[in-house]
């Protein structure tokens, strides 16, 4: 690449000017981004979900064309059509879920799509790699074995093996303990010392403040302040983030807690791939409570919420709702007992995209009496107006009762999934993830209805890796680290530091 | 004994050449597969290319054009379907079926419009492919050869590499630079060919004839083929065998004595159909499809 | 927003005239090409297919009569579709169902209305017989039904043959079973023609399909389970059961064209060497279906489309010479098109991406 760019300017590896990116839906993800990188610099892109910082470093990378903007890398103008130009120019990201071949070993994942020349002395230089950067995978693994740190290692390995000057991480340590974590940001300072930049795109102030030289911050598809590190704090990186003070609108009220609705003892659980998921979970929640049950993901809380909703056989020990053993009964029956469900993965289980707003009103329900006419038939009138109570009661927003859900806001999706479950009246709800990807109005929203369910001497069991939720939201909190709980507390003796070490598998 | 061992290399023959098209169509698939594109027109693509291959072979009296003309018309209708499946994201299970439906119409329809007779053609002696010594056919000897070749470069070679990158996550190969449809249309292609060629050896070579129903399942048993090969060409060479024996015994069944005239050929028809849906039915289970095989990939 | 929906459904409706145009130029083409006069073929296609219905009823009644099996076969492939299934073994269906009336025939010897029902029941517990099959490999085995259905099929057609050769052959025509008694036969619609009362059963069929699927609790579970099968465990439906429904349901439907077919259609009321009557009835149900949308009503028009050319290339064979089996190879065509939506744009977008491409390099 000459420096015969437009810009005038070498200062920076990467420039990004004005980039706009409107979604085919009409979903506008950035509204005039300037974003820079410098050569060997650590540069720290915060912002809440849904703020643009993927979007942003997704476009960077190659991934997502622009809508409109210019991007000019060491001063030339660069337009990419794929992930692959990116990377010619040495720009390489990292995603949070990883683009890796589970069946590939993964030295075949490192060297897939190489040029034959580079792979002659390949497996060579892949050592040398390694022992340069301290990056240790074993080659001739299999990936889909390997644990998620290691996996993240493989991917890092495959773009530095790849030349990058510019590694892009996207919420690199969501699924990594303490100790990996740690690992994680020695490496990168490794890399800095190297000469690479390093994008560290994420929602934690704490690992910003530790790791990055300069940080960018992104609110609703805007740039709301750009600092260096030595002018940063928590609380104004807090302050900028949230665009107002930290502390939340919703607030909970004090109940007493009641009866013993629903008792767990020594809990087992497998997961798909036949190893034990949940190894022995104990747990009660009662009347009038919100039990939280935090963890970094994979940890087994979805084989453990599977379990409990009749979704995935208990293999040993016990679940008692209200005095009745319930051990692996189909989630019809669970239902009619007075447990709700509010799904991890609402496209994927809590609705049916293509079904209308009417249809998926009653999914879960649609046996049930009131909407049954004669001969088993669905009587619409009555499915009709029990969609648009939801719709008025709960604040949707939904063209129409007989347009397909696909063509809903995910926001107005999750209401109408919570507003579904609520109104089964049951006893127990079972929520996982409840408000994860959905804007700050929707997820105060469906917090607030969860703290209103509970008001009513209602219980919920709350499944979530986002630790502010958790506190906010929860009366004890139950840590989940590799398939067990490391201890359950009241959660007026925790602190979000506490937390940090039990998600790490650290108990007291 | 003389009789037992010319009863063998009776079956042994009569195997090599019942195990050809569907070990060829088998490989081709498993390529293609591995690529992430499924194509279950194969029983189409055989016998439009066994068609094409009788229609080139009797004009111009050369067996070798007319296999070279099969192989063209199956690697055309890959491409067809390459371009729908890899370009144009389409729903390859219905592309598939069209082209099945499409050769139900074609074949006959082009029996009578070159030859005006209804029903099968015979191909000339001179346009029937020669055997070596009289027994194996040059083309069994490639089947097997292709399907070892296809095994290496699959599994040993950084093309098989990408190629398998394709069927198993292709937005991590894209990322890297693989051209993921150009692979995907070549791969097709490249099934396609297999089953053209399969088509040809059937007319042109082992039956000798045409009719419209000369492909009579194989198609759909390849694809059994190559669910109980777990996506391998070198099993799919051991099953093909398999597969094509149960072919071999049907026939030799018909024509033992003390069966023929008591068990209805009809009957001993359905043999290779029942050994299939056992066969699959019995190791589907240990079998690892390609994870994103028949799924269009679509970037964000 | 209720733009949204209506503009998918006329893309999806424009999708599948743009399909059939394709189907019909690329039939034109391959007319010409082996020297048929391919407009000729066309009008004298239209002509007996439609005709003048008030001077002559026939080429009306004869493409409503044709359009019979497929309205069944056609709904047996859309409730398969429906329910997340791609079953291609409605065309044993089809065999069995006939199959059953002959049996009857073959058994009981006597000209009584009972042999109808008796042999319905036999050729539709047959083609239930069959499915079951594939159902419980797909089920408890994970085979996809697109391999089993086809072992089956294959099965099915040399058990046909087997009944047609040594059981029950008309003696005096050995190309044929023997023939339903005539009291047995589904009575004609307008006499002199082959439209038979099998058009009433088979509309019949299809509005409680409609029904069935849209306005009853077993409909919807069957649809849910169809789209998404994670939600619809989740919604507590038992999956499983409603593959196994929706199989036994094609197998029902299928069998009914099969029963339809021998017993109604004049002159045979017979099964043909090769099942050459029946066979492709389960393929071109595919078509119908998906031309319909998979839709239980628009299946009804879909079938009276194709059943307009299979009735029209009769005369076209007559006059333009042209072989019957055209109209196959143009559904052929029409399906593979079906299969790529809005291919154009594909393109388009493909295009401005190599070109994109060129301004990296440089």
């Amino acid at each position: 690449m000459g420096n015969t760019g437009d810009t005038g300017s070498d200062e920076y590896l990467v420039l990004m000017k004005n980039i706009v990116k409107i979604y085919p839906d009409g979903t506008i993800a950035l509204r005039g981004v300037d974003f820079t990188l410098r050569r060997g610099e650590i540069h720290g892109l915060l912002g809440e979900n849904g703020a643009g910082k993927t979007t942003l470093m997704k476009i960077l990378a190659g991934i997502l064309k622009p809508t409109s903007g210019t991007i000019y890398v060491v001063g030339k103008k660069v337009v990419f059509s794929a992930a692959a130009d990116a990377l010619k120019l040495g720009i390489g990201m990292v995603h949070q879920n990883l683009s890796l071949i589970p069946s590939f070993t993964v030295y075949e994942n490192i060297v897939l799509g190489l040029p034959r020349k580079q792979l002659l002395n390949a497996r060579e230089n892949i050592n040398k790699l390694m022992s340069l950067t301290g990056l240790r995978v074993p080659l001739d693994e299999r990936v889909e074995v390997l644990p998620f740190g290691v996996k993240q290692k493989v991917e890092i390995l495959k773009m530095l093996f790849r030349n990058v000057d510019v590694l892009i991480l996207d919420e690199p340590t969501t699924n990594l303990t303490l100790t990996e974590t740690r690992e994680l940001f020695n490496m990168i300072n490794e890399l800095k010392k190297m000469g690479k930049s390093v994008v560290f795109i994420t929602h934690k102030l704490r690992e910003v403040m530790e790791v990055a030289d300069r940080i960018t911050v992104l609110r609703k598809g805007r740039v709301v302040g750009e600092v260096p590190r030595a002018e940063a704090n928590l609380n104004l990186l807090a302050q900028l983030m949230v665009g107002r003070n930290m502390i939340s609108a919703t607030s909970r009220e004090t109940t007493t807690a009641g009866e013993e609705l629903l008792i767990v003892r020594d809990l087992w659980v497998l997961s798909d791939l036949g190893t034990w998921a949940v190894r022995g979970v104990s747990l009660t929640v009662r009347s009038g409570e919100i039990l939280g049950i935090a963890g970094v993901e994979g940890n087994g809380q979805k084989e453990l919420v599977e379990g409990l909703t009749g979704l995935r056989r208990v293999e040993k020990g016990e679940v008692i709702f209200r005095g009745r053993r319930i051990n692996n009964l189909p989630p019809s029956e669970l239902y009619k007992l007075g447990i709700a469900h509010i799904p991890e993965d609402r496209t994927l289980m809590g609705l049916i995209l293509d079904f209308t707003v009417s249809e998926n009103s009653i999914l879960s329900i649609q046996r049930s009496t009131s909407f049954r006419g004669f001969l088993n038939t669905l009587v619409w009138g009555r499915v009709a107006e029990h969609a648009l109570s939801l719709i008025t009661k709960f604040n949707i927003t939904a063209p129409s009762l007989s347009s397909p859900v696909k063509y809903l806001s995910g926001g107005n999706q999750q209401r109408l999934v919570v507003a579904r479950e609520i109104s089964k009246e049951p006893q127990l709800i079972i929520a996982a993830q409840p408000t994860r990807g959905l804007d700050i109005s929707a997820t105060e929203h469906i917090r607030s209805l969860l703290l209103d369910f509970r008001k009513r001497g209602k219980a919920v069991l709350l499944v979530s890796s986002d630790l502010e939720e958790i506190l906010q939201l929860s009366d004890r909190v139950a840590v989940m680290y590799e398939g067990r709980f490391v201890g359950i507390k009241n959660v007026s003796e925790l602190t979000e530091d506490k937390l940090g070490l039990m998600l790490g598998g650290v108990s007291d | 004994m003389s009789y037992v061992l010319s009863t063998i290399i009776n079956l042994l023959v009569s195997t090599s050449y019942a195990m050809t098209p569907l070990t060829l169509t088998a490989v081709g698939e498993i390529t293609s597969e591995r690529a992430g594109v499924v194509n279950i027109g194969l029983e189409g693509m055989i016998s439009v290319s066994a068609l094409v291959s009788v229609a080139v072979a009797t004009q111009t009296l050369n067996p070798w054009l007319g296999l070279l003309a099969g192989v063209c018309a199956g690697a055309l209708i890959g491409f067809i379907h390459g371009i729908i499946s890899a370009y144009g994201k389409g729903a390859q299970i219905i592309s598939g079926v069209g082209i099945n439906i499409f050769a139900l119409g074609f074949v006959p329809y082009m029996i009578i419009a070159l030859w005006g007779v209804a029903g099968y053609k015979q191909v000339p002696e001179a346009g029937r492919i020669p055997r070596i010594a009289g027994l194996v056919s040059p083309i069994f000897i490639f089947c097997v050869l292709i399907a070892i070749a296809t095994h290496y470069i699959l599994f040993r070679t950084s093309l098989g590499l990408k190629i398998r990158a394709l069927g198993e996550e292709p937005q991590a190969a894209d990322t890297l630079g693989v051209h993921v449809e150009r692979l995907q249309l070549i791969a097709t292609v490249y099934g396609g060919a297999l089953a053209g060629l399969a088509g040809a050896f059937m007319s042109l070579d082992w039956l000798g004839t045409i009719t419209k129903e000369i492909a009579a399942g194989r198609g759909f048993i390849s694809l059994a083929l190559v669910v109980f090969s777990n996506w391998k060409p070198s099993l799919a060479l051991l099953g093909g065998a398999l597969f094509g024996s149960s072919w071999a015994l049907t026939e030799w069944l018909k024509v033992l004595p003390g069966v023929k005239g008591v068990v209805p050929v009809t009957i001993i028809n359905t043999l290779p159909y029942i050994v299939t849906l056992g066969t699959v039915a019995g190791v589907i289970g240990r079998a690892r499809p390609p994870r994103k095989s028949g799924v269009p990939y679509l970037r964000e | 927003m209720r733009r949204k929906v209506l503009i998918e459904v006329l893309i999806k409706t424009g999708n599948v005239v743009a399909a059939m145009t394709v189907g019909l130029i690329i039939g034109g083409l391959i007319m010409q090409a082996y020297g048929y006069d391919a407009l000729h073929a066309y009008y004298s296609l239209l002509r007996h297919a439609i005709g003048n219905p008030l001077t002559d009823p026939y080429p009306l009644t004869s493409t409503l009569s044709l359009a019979t099996p497929l309205i069944f076969t056609g709904l047996a492939f859309a409730v398969s579709v429906r329910s997340g299934l791609f079953n291609i073994g409605v065309e044993n269906a089809v065999y069995l169902g006939a199959l059953g009336v002959v049996l009857a025939s073959g058994f009981l010897k006597a000209d009584t209305p009972l042999v109808l029902v008796i042999g319905s029941l036999m050729g539709l517990s047959l083609s239930i017989l069959f499915a079951l099959v594939a159902a419980s490999l797909k089920v408890f085995r994970g085979v996809h039904e697109v391999i089993t259905t086809i072992m089956l099929n294959w099965v099915a057609y040399w058990l046909v043959e087997y009944v047609r050769v040594n059981v029950f052959p008309d003696l005096r025509d050995p190309s044929k079973t023997i023939p339903v008694p005539p009291s047995a036969r589904i009575p004609l619609l307008v006499a002199g023609t082959e439209l038979s009362v099998s058009i009433i059963i088979a509309i019949i069929a299809s509005l409680t399909t409609y029904f069935v699927l849209w306005y009853t609790v077993f409909g919807y579970e069957l649809r849910a389970t169809g789209i998404n099968l994670i939600a619809a465990k989740y919604a507590g439906i038992k999956t499983s059961r409603f593959m196994i429904y929706s199989f036994l349901l094609s197998a029902v439907l299928g069998g009914l064209a099969g029963v339809c077919e021998v017993a109604g259609r004049p002159p045979h009321y017979s099964i043909t060497t090769g099942i050459s009557n029946l066979v492709g009835l389960g393929f071109d149900g595919i078509a119908v279906s998906l031309i319909g949308l998979n839709h239980p009503i628009a299946v009804i028009f879909a079938s009276i489309l194709i059943g307009a050319l299979n009735s029209g290339v009769r005369g076209m064979q007559i006059e333009a010479r042209v072989p019957f089996e055209l109209v196959r190879l143009i559904q052929g065509v029409i399906v593979v098109s079906l299969a790529m939506p809005g291919v154009l744009s594909t393109f388009r977008k493909y295009l401005s991406i190599r070109r994109g491409r060129m301004e990296v390099v440089s």
